[in-house]
């Protein structure tokens, strides 16, 4: 059965429009949110992609093209591609006349990505709300591992829409001001736009796809359950051969959720003794929901290659007995990355660095 | 490569006219606010467990379901309503494909991995779903609500490894 390496990592998001000005950026501080308006006095914090000229497709199709060429040159391009999205072209849509609405279907949206990049392969799209990018990586792992592909190439893209922020907002889910992940006070996640693709192989690079796991419970479908979070994390674990001692730093699902976020830390603190350091991401990119398992993912390698780390400008809840680390821990041999949402998702990720 | 077998195979093209009855009386209660798409995937599902003489699914096996349109009503409407002022939390809900996984597992009383995916070339998503499989098989899933002409389609295997 071959092993799966992470082969390449492109990512656009708030802070930059590749992964070198993105870690820049964090290094300088980040970028705030910006407030986008959904309807009359109503506004929300997202954190958003750089604008662009051109037409919503079109930003998709330069976007898409600039982050996929940012993981090398794909000379056949008939590899698999996994196109992961929650919100799919409902930015497009909500600018259509309502007769012309949902004429297609929702693979349309896969399609115009790979039409973008001049894609051969077969072509699928991904979507379980936040967990859509990992799900994907999950499904493309499943390939290489039993030999049908020796490459795949998986997107995670989030753009631009009206619609996902005021669905969010009606739920009650959004933060008025900023997200703060286990924070003092904290009052619900920051959106955010995001493209990552990551280019998967069966050759050795320096990351590997070491197990995964993914979840679903329905109990609480807008929230985080207990016993999803200590399955994922255990099948995970369980993939790779691994056990809680193992983990190096977990790479936290938490937004700012004044529920979740605590459901989590306890779920975590009850299958890792000790907890090991802990890192969030979101604060720095938003919560880019189905983009987020590719683009965090890109974000903390590039954190770890680029000797930069995100750091917490808020006071965390005590209550939660939890922190989350200053700088990258000293030894970092299995990273563990997990992801929860909407729809009662949770799925893990083990990464391993297999550099000497 | 694995070989696989069908355990049970049900098909709704188009489900019978009292099947929201039927489902209500296979789960023991009437699913509230989850759509007509959520509602026609858990139906299918209940029925191919039964078909397959399962009271539940076990832990270990998957979930997966493809559609080509999704919940198309929910999001036509959150839409509308996005036109008008702002979409309502359970029509923005009911649009979103993951609610209905979440759905179809609390149906079967059943936590596990359940994903959505789809393909042009529908065997390449079941092809897919059969690649890394436990021993504990695949619960199968293509739903499509009626449009236009084309009637709703709840379509459901139970696949195994032989």
């Amino acid at each position: 059965m071959s092993k799966v390496h992470l082969a390449g990592i492109g990512l656009a998001c708030a802070l930059g429009d590749d992964l070198r000005s993105s870690i820049e950026s964090l290094r300088r501080g980040g970028v705030p949110p910006t407030p986008v308006a959904v309807a009359d006095g109503i506004a929300w914090p997202v954190h958003l992609l750089a604008a662009r000229g051109g037409d919503w497709t079109q930003r998709l199709r330069d976007t898409v093209r600039e982050v996929a060429a940012q993981t090398g040159d794909w000379a056949e391009r008939t590899a698999p591609l996994f196109v992961a999205s929650s919100s799919l072209d409902i930015g497009f849509m909500e600018h259509e006349q309502q007769e012309k609405r949902l004429g297609g279907d929702l693979q349309d949206f896969a399609c115009i990505v790979a039409e973008s990049l001049d894609w051969k392969g077969p072509v699928f799209t991904v979507s379980t709300a936040c967990t859509s990018a990992l799900n994907a990586l999950l499904a493309a792992a499943d390939l290489i591992r039993a030999g049908e592909a020796d490459e795949a190439l998986v997107i995670g893209a989030e753009m631009g829409n009206r619609f996902t922020v005021a669905g969010f907002g009606a739920m009650q889910l959004l933060s008025p001001d900023g997200a703060r992940p286990f924070g003092q006070g904290r009052n619900g996640l920051v959106l955010g736009e995001a493209v990552a693709a990551l280019r998967l192989g069966s050759r050795p690079a320096r990351w590997q796809l070491a197990g995964g796991a993914n979840v679903v419970d329905g109990r609480n479908p807008s929230g985080t359950e207990a016993s999803a979070v200590h399955a994922m994390c255990r099948g995970a674990l369980a993939q790779g051969g691994l056990h809680p001692e193992d983990i190096d730093l977990i790479k936290v699902q938490a937004a700012g959720s004044p529920v979740n976020d605590a459901i989590e830390a306890e779920a975590l603190k009850q299958v890792f003794v000790p907890l090991p350091p802990l890192v969030s991401l979101k604060p720095s990119l938003g919560h880019t929901l189905g983009a987020s398992g590719a683009a965090e993912l890109a974000l903390l390698v590039g954190c770890i290659e680029g000797g930069a780390w995100p750091s917490a400008d808020y006071p965390l809840d005590a209550s939660l007995g939890i922190a989350l680390c200053e700088e990258a821990p000293r030894r970092l041999r299995n990273v563990l990355l997990n992801f929860a949402g909407f729809g009662g998702g949770h799925a893990s990720l083990v990464l391993k660095d297999t550099s000497p | 490569m694995t070989a696989w077998r069908t355990v049970a195979h049900f098909v709704a093209h188009p489900p019978p006219e009292e099947w929201r009855d039927d489902l209500a009386r296979r789960i023991g209660r009437r699913p509230r606010r989850v759509g007509v798409w959520t509602e026609l995937a858990m139906y299918g599902a209940r029925c191919c467990l039964d078909a397959a003489g399962e009271a539940s699914l076990p832990a270990g096996a998957r979930i997966r379901v493809s559609s080509q349109r999704g919940a198309w009503g929910a999001t036509h409407a959150g839409l509308a309503q996005l036109d008008a002022g702002l979409p309502m939390p359970f029509t923005f809900m009911q649009s979103q494909p993951a609610l209905m996984l979440a759905e179809v597992g609390r149906c079967l009383d059943w936590q596990g991995d359940a994903s959505f995916a789809l393909c042009r070339d529908p065997a390449r998503v079941l092809q897919l779903a059969k690649l890394g499989a436990p021993r504990e098989g695949l619960l199968f899933g293509i739903v499509e609500e009626e449009r236009n002409a084309e009637p709703a389609r709840s379509e459901w295997w139970r696949l195994v490894p032989a």
